[in-house]
């Protein structure tokens, strides 16, 4: 079966973006809190 | 704490990776598209745990008025709904080489759907009600009932035939995997399990001072 690299890196690149998205919302909204 | 926690995740993901691409090897079958297992996996069971937290967190809220026991699980149930959302995906994306289809009503998959969609609405019932006590009750009852479907999704692929392969980690008996697959999928694991600790304290650090700043 071909390796289908594509996919691999598709995969790890989205979860990646949406674990860093996530984590860039919490100190975003933690530092907004702590200006207030 | 919260901050220790934060490095040891992204050590574990960076050890996570080298364990993924290095150490494991090429698998005889699927080939290397096979990879895509070391984050579907670790990322099925730790929304798992996140669920499972919910459930603990909202019987605690309900036979106590915790106000922490609410804010855990109200940030487990968001971060749960975030790794769910990546099982879905990675799993589509896997799913097109090796099945030939990115998506398929089969058990496994309409199951863990319906478990991302019912906390995707046990986060919007949260955020509908105004009075904070009330929606707190609401979502314990919603958080209890929502994790009934954990055990659903888990034995979908034994209980009906499903497209899906039978469960890799969480079953009885040794692995049917070889150690070389094994071992850096449990790196994978531990890794997204301290990412999950470490988006859960912080979490609910917010939490907690939203509630202050309204108090």
């Amino acid at each position: 079966m071909p390796d289908h690299w594509g996919f691999v890196v598709s995969a790890y690149g989205l979860a990646a973006v949406g674990l860093f998205a996530y984590w860039r919302r919490l100190v975003r909204q933690e530092r907004e809190l702590d200006r207030k | 704490m919260t901050r220790v926690l934060g490095w040891l995740a992204l050590l574990g993901l960076l050890a996570g990776l080298a364990a993924g691409f290095v150490v494991a090897p090429r698998e005889v079958t699927q080939g290397n598209v096979q990879r895509i297992m070391y984050v579907h996996v670790p990322s099925v069971l730790v929304a798992y745990l996140a669920f499972a937290v919910v459930f603990v967190a909202s019987i605690a809220y309900l036979a106590r008025r915790l106000e922490a026991a609410d804010r855990v699980a109200h940030a487990s149930a968001e971060i749960g709904v975030l790794f769910n959302g990546i099982t879905i995906v990675t799993g589509s994306i896997w799913g097109k080489p090796t099945w030939g289809t990115w998506w398929t009503w089969d058990a496994r998959l309409t199951s863990v759907a319906i478990l991302f969609v019912m906390y995707l609405g046990y986060l919007l019932l949260r955020g509908m009600i105004e009075d904070r006590e009330r929606g707190a009750r609401y979502a314990a009852v919603l958080g209890i009932v929502a994790a009934l479907n954990i055990p659903l999704v888990h034995f979908s692929v034994l209980w009906w035939r499903t497209l899906h392969q039978p469960p890799s980690l969480l079953k009885a008996g040794p692995p049917t995997m070889s150690s070389a697959i094994v071992v850096p999928l449990l790196v994978n694991l531990a890794a997204y399990a301290l990412l999950y600790a470490y988006f859960l304290a912080k979490r609910v650090r917010i939490l907690r001072k939203e509630q202050e700043a309204l108090a």
